[in-house]
């Protein structure tokens, strides 16, 4: 199964990178990897905004924002700032090895 | 039947209070068989937020459970795709844009309405005069049947969820739930054709305008009316009573160093008005020295989840400044309430400041009995305030 590399910078400031498995977005991979902060409590339904990150660098231009991620981001915590994704709305694809997420 | 140990219990007790209960379970006994329940029971935190999300063995489509049978299959007795496709049609009625850019300004006009009405009288039942109306009057708008009066919503709610429940198979409750969806029925069919001809925002007119199947609309109207009246009202009045007895608690959001969206959350994690959901098990399953056997009644315990001590430092304690992230008291999962953000504004932005607004000096003013482990809230509770002399 092909990986790709996702860093963390956890509200310690202190960064973990993982390999994450293609395929999945990077919410579930956040839970799998025990990343403090990410709670994903609707487990990626777009209902609850509790998977909010800030993207530090994306080796790629990331998919758009679509309307529902949109209306959800602005109910986000802390407030959401120009880089802020729902991380159930990203997908670990290839162009995305070495993207780099700030827990907020 | 699943080979959990089993674990006896009093339903009557159990239904008073059940926390001692799951505090016993969660200790001795986290996956326990309750026979008085004929079902599993998950009462940790951990275990309902994880296997919430697994659908293809703890499933929602229960093609035999009450709620299908009696109020047709709605979106929550649906899973994967099916369930979000009508899960997606129906978010332009309570996506939080909507809730603030139209709901709340409804709320606020009906919850004013309710409480100038009440205030010069100097006394009510939170629970039968303002809880159930402010909630039945958020209802009417989100739903789009404005057509029904809030003791009517409060009516048909009550009577769906009773026949949900009626596992004892009861004639003349499964009766009234029938009487409770022919109402709903005939004020849908009343506010279809104005609907058609001027479209807005409330649950029934954009899943017409979605083209969901018109079977699939009227299932979706009654699971939100017997999920958003009685949990609206049982925070509302549960959390008035909260605060009352609780003064620093109060005195906290009063002065500024918390917020009615804390002691809604704080509360809702508390005292979860939904302290449970079920799941069929689809196929054969095992979880912690457990073996789930297909067609297995499972129940997820939220109210105990959000008491597990591995979760929450001092479970028990009503602490508006808490950490309540790890709360799962709208689910864990795809099937996460769809009408949080409704709700918090409905309570935390509308319905309890406004209370402790209009109503000064507000005070029990007799015994405030608290009910039910599926659903939890206050059953009756009188309140006195002073009334202002011109």
């Amino acid at each position: 199964m092909e990986t790709i590399s996702v860093t963390w910078i956890l509200l310690d400031g202190t960064r973990k990178s993982v390999a994450v498995e293609t395929g999945g977005n990077l919410m579930q991979a956040a839970l799998d990897n025990g990343i403090d902060g990410i709670v994903g409590q609707c487990g990626g339904s777009l209902a609850c905004a509790t998977c909010h990150v800030v993207v530090e660098e994306a080796p790629s231009a990331l998919p758009e924002i679509a309307p529902d991620e949109d209306d959800m981001l602005d109910m986000a915590e802390p407030e959401r700032l120009p880089e802020s994704r729902l991380s159930c709305q990203l997908v670990a694809l290839p162009e995305l090895d070495g993207i780099v997420l700030r827990v907020p | 039947m699943s080979t959990a140990p089993i674990y006896e219990i009093d339903p009557k007790t159990f239904w008073k209070d059940p926390y001692p209960d799951l505090k016993r379970m969660r200790a001795e006994a986290p996956i326990a068989y309750v026979p008085q329940l004929g079902a599993t029971l998950l009462t940790r935190r951990d275990d309902i937020f994880e296997n919430e999300k697994k659908i293809e063995i703890f499933s929602s489509d229960q093609p035999q459970g009450l709620m299908t049978v009696l109020m047709g299959q709605n979106l929550m007795r649906k899973d994967g795709a099916a369930h979000m496709a009508e899960r997606k049609a129906i978010f332009p009625s309570v996506s939080p844009k909507t809730v603030k850019s139209v709901w709340k300004a409804q709320f606020e006009t009906e919850t004013a309405k309710a409480l100038e009405e009440l205030r010069p009288l100097g006394r009510a039942d939170m629970v039968k005069d303002i809880a159930k109306r402010v909630s039945g009057e958020a209802l009417k708008a989100i739903t789009g049947l404005t057509n029904m009066s809030w003791q009517e919503m409060d009516r048909v709610s009550q009577g769906m969820i009773d026949g949900c429940a009626n596992y004892a198979g009861d004639p003349e409750v499964e009766a009234r739930c029938h009487d409770c969806t022919g109402s709903i029925d005939r004020h849908i069919d009343g506010m279809m054709p104005l609907l058609r001809e001027t479209p807005d925002s409330s649950m029934l007119s954009v899943q017409m305008q979605a083209g969901l199947p018109e079977e699939a609309v009227r299932a979706n109207i009654k699971l939100t009316i017997s999920g958003g009246q009685n949990e609206p009202r049982d925070v509302i009045a549960g959390l008035v009573w909260t605060m009352l007895t609780h003064p620093e608690q109060l005195a906290l959001v009063r002065d500024g160093k918390a917020t009615w969206l804390q002691a809604f959350e704080e509360y809702a994690r508390w005292i979860s008005p939904i302290g449970m959901s079920p799941r069929r098990v689809a196929r054969r399953y095992e979880a912690k020295g457990v073996t789930f056997e297909p067609e297995d009644r499972v129940f997820l315990m939220f109210g105990s989840g959000n008491r597990d001590e591995a979760a929450f430092e001092d479970p028990e304690r009503f602490d508006v400044t808490r950490d309540t992230s790890q709360s799962i008291a709208f689910g864990a999962g795809p099937h996460f309430c769809a009408g949080a953000w409704a709700s918090r504004c409905l309570i935390a932005e509308v319905a309890l400041p406004m209370i402790f607004e209009n109503l000064p000096g507000l005070a029990l003013a007799g015994e405030v009995p608290f009910g039910g482990w599926a659903f939890r809230g206050p059953l009756e509770m009188p309140v006195t305030w002073g009334t202002i002399v011109s």
